[in-house]
């Protein structure tokens, strides 16, 4: 007991006496710089060249891909259907003229019948928009309000999907068999 | 914007003043009308005409063709069987096992094509005439027409609703369709404008109110089911172009086959 309180009686006066004549400063942790090699110039001079020599290589097959175009095999006719289409050639006998004739007849027959066929079609297009014209008239003399919102643009409409009429319809319940997946497409570098 | 809405009601202003000049001027009921159409499901059946220019392109088109591996390979397995019959060959047997010749295999993928049934084009509602079906006349648009109550008698007409206060045409059509027909069919309309119109006088005793209605049509097609109303059985039918004609009273009809296609 007696020791803590001799001690704190001196932590008690060494305060003031810290206060005055203790100087602390941060530590410096230095150190002599390091002594820099001294580098041969020659040695320099042939790592600069080796990093040029590196990039020319590297720009130089850069250049040499350029040229060379990623193939398109469905552009290229293989080289084996070339070569035997002589083989595949149909040997059949030429047209008579009387089938050529049959023939140019039944196509100035069709042009007639797809003509006939537009024309028809540009005319239903024709009345619709009459129709609608007569509508929107009839209603904006209703109310102009009416009118308005008849007009407005209907925002929800588009997406819209819509399935073509198909060759037979669909069976119910159907589940397609799913075929084999090959993977084909050629990887290029 | 300030200036827009001035002229607006500058607009308006006029309009109502012209409107009311007239005095008496003749109130008419605004009706929607919904033309709800089934969309072909199949392509039409070819005509003699054009079934007979579809037999010219294909003929072309064989003309101007070169031979397939496949008949080439065909060929090859020809000249091969000659060679066996005259001797020149000797034939492996083990080899031969395991050979398929294009003929085999052409019938082998005949077969394979046999077993799928496609289905018909007519269906079982053709043959029955079931005119509630909408699977029924697979080549040819249906519109759904419905008996309603107009006046003392009931006609078959296209679903149509009186508008109510405050609602755009558009909103009465969706409306109208939902109370008549139901939930369940499910329909797309064809934008927020009306396709045709048609208008009558009402008989003579009951001009008390409105002199008449004005109907305005919408167009919709059909996106899945059919016309369901659990309260009351009403009457409807999906009928094609031409018997839809026959079902419709002449004024009405005429009307209608304006925004018909």
């Amino acid at each position: 007991m007696s020791l803590l309180s001799a001690l704190a009686r001196l932590s008690l006066q060494s305060n003031s006496v810290a206060a005055r004549f203790l100087h602390t400063s941060p530590v410096l942790c230095a150190e002599p710089l390091k002594k820099k090699k001294k580098l041969d110039p020659q040695i320099i001079k042939q790592r600069e060249d080796r990093k040029k020599k590196k990039i020319e290589k590297q720009i130089r097959r850069l250049e040499k891909n350029a040229r060379q175009l990623k193939p398109v095999e469905e552009l290229e006719v293989p080289l084996d259907l070339i070569d035997n289409k002589a083989q595949r050639e149909r040997k059949l006998t030429p047209l008579s003229a009387e089938e050529l004739e049959q023939r140019a007849l039944l196509k100035k027959q069709w042009a007639q019948y797809k003509h006939e066929q537009k024309v028809a079609d540009f005319q239903i297009i024709d009345r619709l928009v009459q129709s609608q014209n007569k509508a929107l008239e009839e209603l904006r003399r209703e109310s102009e309000e009416l009118y308005q919102a008849a007009i407005a643009i209907d925002m929800t409409l588009l997406p819209v999907s819509v399935k073509g009429p198909v060759a037979t319809p669909p069976i119910k319940g159907y589940i397609s068999p799913d075929g084999d997946y090959i993977h084909q497409t050629m990887k290029w570098e | 914007m300030l200036r827009r809405l001035t002229l607006i009601s500058a607009k308006q202003l006029t309009r109502s003043q012209s409107t009311s000049t007239p005095g008496a001027k003749e109130k008419w009921d605004l009706y929607a009308g919904i033309l709800v159409e089934r969309l072909p499901v199949i392509s039409k059946t070819l005509n003699p005409l054009e079934r007979q220019f579809q037999d010219l392109l294909s003929q072309v088109e064989y003309e101007n063709s070169l031979k397939s591996d496949f008949e080439l390979k065909h060929e090859r397995d020809l000249v091969q069987k000659e060679l066996i019959k005259q001797g020149k060959v000797q034939v492996d047997l083990d080899d031969s096992m395991a050979k398929q010749t294009a003929q085999d295999l052409k019938d082998a993928y005949k077969e394979e094509l046999k077993k799928f049934q496609a289905a018909p084009r007519t269906t079982a509602d053709d043959a029955a005439n079931k005119l509630t079906s909408t699977d029924r006349c697979l080549e040819d648009t249906l519109y759904l027409v419905v008996k309603q109550k107009l006046g003392e008698q009931e006609h078959f007409v296209l679903p149509q609703g009186l508008r109510k206060d405050g609602e755009s045409m558009r909103q009465t059509a969706e409306r109208v369709l939902s109370e008549r027909c139901g939930k369940d069919l499910q329909v797309l309309f064809y934008g927020n404008a009306p396709v045709g119109f048609h208008k009558y006088k009402y008989p003579s005793k009951q001009r008390s109110e409105s002199v008449g209605a004005k109907i305005f049509f919408y167009r919709a097609s059909v996106r899945a089911g059919n016309v369901n109303v659990e309260q009351q059985a009403i009457p409807y039918e999906w009928l094609p172009k031409e018997t839809l004609n026959k079902k419709l009273n002449n004024a009405y009809a005429e009307s209608i086959n304006k925004f018909l296609i």
